[in-house]
């Protein structure tokens, strides 16, 4: 009996020891490594630039993939301007309450471009997703769409 | 009468200790099974939970109103949020906010987010609140904690694979893997047969 309750015992202290610890800053994926931060502004500026490129923004998150965690959106340092930072399905996990807090990710920058079909089909289910103010206009698709994201690994929300 | 289940227990005809390997098997179904009862029912609420992802958010529940204030004037960036603060009667500042585009403003608290359209008024609160428990039992078994949950998982999993190899050597004779139980192993096997077959 003893022995099963030690057994029990430290089952529980490994699994409270798994949880993640309740800090101001919390890590999630692969450790950042770059010493240096890209404005989020100036990716978006000149996107082919920084195709392919490795890079470390920061900004607040404004909106995160309610389904899976598997994507935030960052909020550029220039007004109006937000960027994608998009994540393998499972490796990490964004909460949602992480909206509004401050994001200091990395990743690889990539740029997609979108039939104007594709984007359209993208913004419909975005706004049905999100149940926005505005009335999906189809309009504003009249030609291909420039799609910036930055695929990473690794980000630290606080 | 006889116990069924312990009769290749009894002593071997030869002499010669063997292992009592059925009562080994017996007996680790049993304490593993009671060992792997909770993360069990954890693992498999969670399962049928997001399993059906596509239909409902397993993890938090999101709800959305949608209320009407007077239009808040755009007279500077500075005094938007505190005007679209006072509007709302919202006494704490945000955690931050967020211009989307030149009419819409986003007021960021812990757990509410506020959209708000400038020039109509119109609010849209979003409210976010975790599902209590099962939160909890998606964060384990979809091993967001990461570390050290990474092998208690693993264990779990090899105890669930000792639970089933074991379990088909609980019973002997016509109910158990020489007879009924191998019609009925046979057919749980079916799904993953035709998986391999036809949907992989």
């Amino acid at each position: 009996m003893t022995t099963l309750r030690t057994l029990a015992a430290a089952v529980l202290l490994v699994a409270v020891a798994a949880l993640p610890a309740q800090s101001q800053a919390k890590n999630y994926g692969k450790p950042l490594t770059l010493k240096e931060k890209t404005p989020i502004s100036a990716i978006l500026k000149d996107p082919h630039a920084y195709h392919g490129k490795r890079v470390q923004v920061e900004g607040t998150i404004v909106e995160v993939c309610e389904e899976r965690g598997c994507w935030i959106n960052i909020a550029s340092d220039k007004p109006f301007e937000k960027i994608r930072f998009k994540v393998d399905d499972g490796v990490i996990v964004f909460p949602l309450d992480a909206k509004g807090k401050q994001a200091i990710v990395e990743g690889v920058v990539q740029v997609n471009m979108l039939t104007k079909e594709q984007a359209m089909a993208q913004a419909k289910e975005m706004h049905k997703e999100r149940g926005t103010l505005a009335k999906f206009d189809s309009t504003k698709y009249t030609k291909d769409v420039m799609d910036v994201q930055i695929k990473g690994d690794g980000a630290r929300v606080q | 009468m006889r116990d069924n289940w312990h009769s290749d227990d009894a002593p071997p005809a030869r002499g010669a200790r063997s292992i009592p390997w059925r009562r080994w098997s017996i007996a680790l179904h049993r304490d593993v099974g009671y060992l792997a009862v909770a993360l069990t029912i954890a693992y498999s609420i969670s399962g049928i939970a997001v399993n059906h992802i596509a239909d409902w958010n397993p993890n938090y529940r999101v709800t959305k109103t949608l209320v009407t204030v007077a239009p808040i004037a755009m007279t500077s960036e500075e005094g938007i949020v505190p005007n679209v603060m006072k509007r709302l009667n919202l006494t704490e500042p945000p955690r931050s906010s967020f211009r989307p585009d030149t009419s819409t403003v986003q007021l960021f608290y812990k757990g509410t987010t506020y959209h708000v359209d400038l020039p109509t008024g119109q609010v849209i609160v979003e409210a976010t609140q975790s599902r209590p428990v099962l939160f909890e039992m998606n964060q384990l078994h979809l091993n967001h904690a990461k570390r050290a949950w990474t092998w208690i998982a693993d264990v779990f999993a090899l105890a669930l694979i000792l639970l089933a190899v074991t379990g088909l050597f609980v019973l002997k004779g016509r109910l158990g893997i020489t007879g009924r139980g191998a019609w009925l192993t046979a057919a749980g096997c079916l799904p993953v047969v035709y998986w391999l077959i036809f949907l992989r």
